[in-house]
């Protein structure tokens, strides 16, 4: 609707009550203090005609005004959080520890904090974290949607050291906000959606070992075992916060939230994978370290105590695959997520974490990564009947005019994504037949890791 | 009494304003787009908009867009965008939740 305006076409956009602040805060981050928006109580999605009727009669004035009043509504008066542009920020207190509450409670106030309490960044502390990169401090990383902060190396510094970082882990954390900056993410849809999209990190390569990540058993946490993994995915949740402006409530317009936001950080077992490591897949060498970044909306187990024959296996977790009420579930049948700035378009990938006896089963079978991902896609089938049953049937039309016979024949078997590489697959976690699948939103990116 | 100094985490931002388009001196005898972007009951919602400004201002005309590009949600590309601003005097979106 900007680019409307910008053009000199008056807009007004439909927006619902608990959707104001959002709405406002996006026309502020490209450009448009005040922004028109007609109100109604409720999102019309899941609304009967008859609802959106009574919804639309009720603020039809708006409308009207909206188009043909000067625009006066600002999103600063309600902005949700604070704004603050001191480089430093000094907080007092009886003793130290009193003065660490006081920071604390600030940041909450504030809505800097993802609810758990924070390492504060003295000076001294960010200086140290900056000993763990050889780039300069004001050196720009990534501008971060949706709010496009600037992700200078110090202000990532920063928002790793209250999450509990150490210097090694500075170039991981890094190297993952390079990841989710690149435009094939659409960052910007990940962070503002009311999906609970949660960027699921996945490093490969000599670092994870030499700086403590774990790939075995709990390596997604919680615990001791995986305090790396904990503080480098807590780290990149923050500058996505602090940086990047994804405040919950604010502009993170999630239903319900996720625990997976807080931080999904692993690496993966190479030592005990049959198969070539994941990031070799993607081209890269054995000895390079990189950081691969997938948001991901959720996660099921992959449980099989009873089988040791690839076909079985492979049976079974497709039946992970098949889930109707996630999102990228024959969401191909609308298109792609697409981001016309920059002319992308993503399919929907999902993740699956084989834990080493499966990997180890495939292995024995004679299935490499490439051939799991053959079958996974070939067994991960649902009806057209079934897929299209939660999908807008406009949009289909639109995506795929040539398939429009399937109306006809809706028990036709189709796959759930487009294509077998479609399935990331990596082998973590310890000694058991459990492995982990993530239902993805988009693509994953890979990137080398430099210090 | 002691203090605590912290680097600040919040990043700065550079963003260039834009200013508002002129508004509408009158509806009467107007276009408007009516610009869906596929999320379910947009399209119905703006079909009762269409209703009910044509019962006031019965000389305006309604065009119906959607975006080119996406799935779930889809978005106008610059060409669809050009498109809106050579056919429109005025837009009405669903373009939030």
């Amino acid at each position: 609707m900007i680019e409307f305006e910008k053009r000199g076409i008056p807009t007004t956009s439909w927006t619902a009550d608990g959707f104001i602040m959002d709405a406002m805060r996006s026309a502020e981050n490209f450009g448009m203090t005040t922004f028109s928006i007609s109100t109604m109580p409720l999102p019309f999605t899941n609304q009967s005609p008859e609802g959106i009727d009574a919804m639309v009669d009720g603020s039809i004035d708006q409308v009207v005004s909206g188009l043909t009043e000067p625009t006066t509504r600002s999103g600063f008066e309600e902005e949700g959080f604070a704004i603050v542009s001191d480089p430093v920020l000094t907080f007092e207190g009886s003793d130290l520890l009193d003065a660490m509450d006081a920071f604390n409670r600030t940041f909450i106030d504030w809505k800097w904090s993802d609810g758990l309490p924070l390492v504060p960044p003295t000076v001294e502390r960010v200086e140290r974290m900056l000993q763990g990169t050889i780039l300069p401090p004001q050196e720009v990383i990534a501008r971060l949607e949706p709010g496009f902060g600037i992700a200078t190396v110090e202000k990532i510094a920063a928002n790793a050291v209250m999450a509990g970082c150490s210097p090694d882990h500075l170039p991981i954390v890094i190297t993952a906000v390079q990841c989710i900056a690149e435009p094939q993410i659409y960052l910007r849809n990940k962070a503002m959606s009311t999906g609970p999209h949660a960027p699921l990190i996945v490093v490969n390569g000599p670092i994870a070992k030499e700086i403590g990540l774990n790939s075995g058993v709990c390596a997604l946490g919680p615990g001791a075992v995986s305090h790396a993994n904990t503080v480098i995915g807590r780290a990149l949740r923050l500058v996505m916060m602090n940086v990047g402006f994804t405040y919950p409530g604010v502009s993170d317009m999630d239903t319900i939230g996720s625990p997976i936001k807080y931080s999904m950080c692993v690496a993966e077992n190479e030592a005990e994978s049959p198969w070539e490591p994941y990031h070799v897949a993607k081209g890269f060498r054995a000895d390079e370290s990189t950081v691969t970044v997938h948001f991901v909306y959720g996660t099921c187990e992959l449980h099989d105590f009873e089988n040791w024959k690839a076909e079985e296996l492979a049976h079974n977790f497709a039946s992970a695959a098949c889930n109707l009420c996630q999102v990228p579930t024959g969401k191909w049948l609308l298109g792609r997520r697409a981001d016309p700035r920059y002319h992308t378009e993503e399919k929907e990938h999902h993740f699956m974490m084989i834990c080493p006896e499966h990997a180890q089963a495939f292995h024995n079978s004679g299935w490499d990564r490439k051939r799991l991902q053959e079958e996974m896609f070939r067994l991960s089938r649902m009806s057209f009947k079934d897929l299209i049953g939660n999908k807008e049937h406009k949009g289909f039309e639109i995506a795929h005019p040539e398939l429009q016979w399937l109306w006809d024949s809706p028990d036709t078997m189709l796959p759930i994504v487009e294509t077998p590489d479609c399935f990331e697959i990596a082998v973590v976690g310890g000694a058991a037949g459990r492995g982990a699948f993530f239902w993805g939103g988009g693509g994953p990116i890979t990137k080398a890791v430099q210090m | 009494m002691a203090t605590l100094e912290v680097v600040n985490p919040q990043a700065t931002t550079v963003i260039e304003a834009v200013a508002p388009a002129p508004r509408l001196d009158t509806m009467r005898g107007k276009t408007i787009g009516l610009y869906w972007n596929m999320k379910s009951g947009g399209d119905t919602a703006l079909e009762r908009t269409a209703k009910l400004l044509e019962e006031r201002y019965p000389d305006t005309e309604f065009k119906q867009y959607i975006g080119s590009v996406g799935a779930v949600i889809r978005h106008a590309t610059d060409e669809d965008i050009e498109q809106v601003v050579d056919e429109c005097d005025a837009v009405v979106g669903t373009t939030s939740d």
